[in-house]
């Protein structure tokens, strides 16, 4: 009988890699922001 | 000529001391009166370095004579390069990185606020090329035949060191090119200072292509060790991570050379400058943070990349960790620190901290984490004459630096005729 659901590895499919940048994207943002605020 | 132009906008109008230089014999008599040394010469720095640096040439011409291997360096077949092209090359052109970051943000996204350190940090930069990348003589084993991918003696086109060594001879053309409206003005020779200052623009624009390709161009030669480096340095986005880390490389040396600079030719500078200062500080600072942040997020995907993870749990590992940790994001999160509270100390400190973190990653490339798997008896350890000869060669750039600054115009106000005329 032919598998339903087949499990891949993360990591050769470069997931944990793709997950990395997705953070990397959010992070940016606020630590953009954050740098950005004037001297007090 | 747009040159011209960006190379005087905001320039006050200094003194008119300029020597008359008709022919070369004038020129002669000037040299010589400027080659007197000024001041107090028994300053401390002079006793301690003029040893060194005097040794320092003995052991130069004594390597030059005898060869690389000992008792002039502990380099052997198994560590081809040590502490010479470690620090002295690799590293050396990472700090001088400076100037093609400050060149790219001045002169082409006209940012002025920067354009009072452009000419310190484009001398350092030269100087740093010319001296640093100049010792890569030391490490050529036939260094007689050091000219000939530049004459077509065998040009080897295929070697990575045919590009680097292109790269380094006309980035130091470029750098110079950079420079050069400063001697024109040094000398009093107006219509050479016009055209070079005309030629400024070119040069940055040339300067910065070349520069992005060598900095990485570096890196491509540390591609070739693949058995040899540890899997936590090794990737091939190794020319990618030497370009990154040289923009914050060079921002921080621009930061620590002119909080020196500024408290030894402090009387050089006019109150506005010296107000200024704090401020261009802060910018570099948020560059330095925005960019090793960046270059952080690059070591992390690297290393999953290159399914190294699992060599963090080992002594090689926690060394990765205390260069990646120590000394690119802890000092990352200072920069943003000190730009925010603009507390100048801690950028500063921040800086320092950036320059031993990209020694140590250079060094890492070079000889310590290269055949890592070596005992530890059977380890590299530069032998003393190769740090003297290393000291040496820094303290003369700083030699060169501090003559050229007491000279000609780079942080005092250049001539009354050098100010723009075309506006």
């Amino acid at each position: 009988m032919e598998e339903l659901f087949t499990y891949y590895d993360i990591y050769a499919t470069k997931g944990v890699e793709y997950l990395i940048i997705i953070v990397f994207y959010i992070i940016i943002v606020a630590f953009w922001k954050f740098v950005n605020i004037k001297p007090y | 000529m747009a040159g011209e132009k960006l190379e005087t906008v905001e320039i006050v109008k200094g003194k008119d001391e300029s020597p008359n230089i008709k022919n070369f014999g004038d020129f002669w008599n000037f040299l010589k009166k400027e080659l007197i040394p000024r001041g107090n010469i028994g300053t401390p720095f002079n006793v301690i370095s003029l040893p060194i640096m005097l040794l320092g040439y003995i052991f130069i011409v004594y390597r030059l004579a005898t060869g690389l291997g000992k008792p002039i360096t502990n380099l052997n077949q198994q560590y081809p390069w040590g502490l010479w092209i470690g620090f002295d090359v690799v590293t050396g052109v990472a700090f001088a990185g400076g100037a093609y970051v400050l060149c790219f943000v001045v002169y082409i996204l006209r940012v002025e606020k920067y354009h009072a350190i452009i000419r310190a940090t484009v001398l350092n930069g030269f100087l740093a090329y010319l001296f640093y990348a100049g010792a890569i003589v030391l490490d050529i084993g036939r260094w007689w035949n050091i000219y000939n991918p530049m004459i077509g003696n065998n040009f080897g086109v295929n070697a990575v060191m045919f590009l680097v060594a292109w790269h380094f001879f006309l980035y130091m053309l470029a750098a110079l090119v950079e420079f050069s409206p400063a001697i024109a003005e040094w000398l009093g020779m107006k219509r050479l200072r016009k055209i070079l200052g005309a030629m400024t623009l070119g040069a940055v624009v040339f300067g910065i292509c070349l520069s992005t390709l060598h900095q990485s161009g570096l890196a491509a030669l540390m591609i070739m060790a693949k058995s040899k480096i540890h899997p936590l340095w090794y990737t091939e986005f190794m020319p990618i991570l030497y370009f990154v880390s040289s923009i914050f490389a060079g921002l921080s040396m621009v930061v620590f050379e002119g909080s020196i600079s500024h408290k030894v030719f402090g009387s050089q500078l006019d109150e506005a400058h010296r107000k200024h200062y704090d401020d261009i500080l802060v910018g570099l600072a948020r560059i330095c943070a925005v960019t090793m942040f960046g270059y952080f997020f690059l070591k992390v995907i690297l290393l999953v990349h290159e399914h190294a993870v699992p060599y963090l749990n080992s002594a090689m590992g926690f060394w990765y960790l205390f260069e990646v940790i120590g000394f690119i994001l802890i000092p990352c999160l200072m920069f943003i620190s000190g730009a925010q509270q603009k507390n100048v100390s801690t950028i500063k400190f921040a800086a320092i901290l950036t320059m031993v973190g990209i020694i140590l990653n250079r060094l890492n490339y070079t000889f310590i984490a290269y055949n890592w798997y070596v005992p530890l008896s059977e380890k590299y350890w530069p032998a003393p004459m190769e740090l003297v000869v290393t000291a040496s060669i820094i303290l003369t750039e700083i030699w060169a630096f501090r003559w050229m600054v007491n000279r000609m115009p780079v942080l005092k106000e250049p001539p009354a005729w050098a100010v723009e005329k075309e506006h």
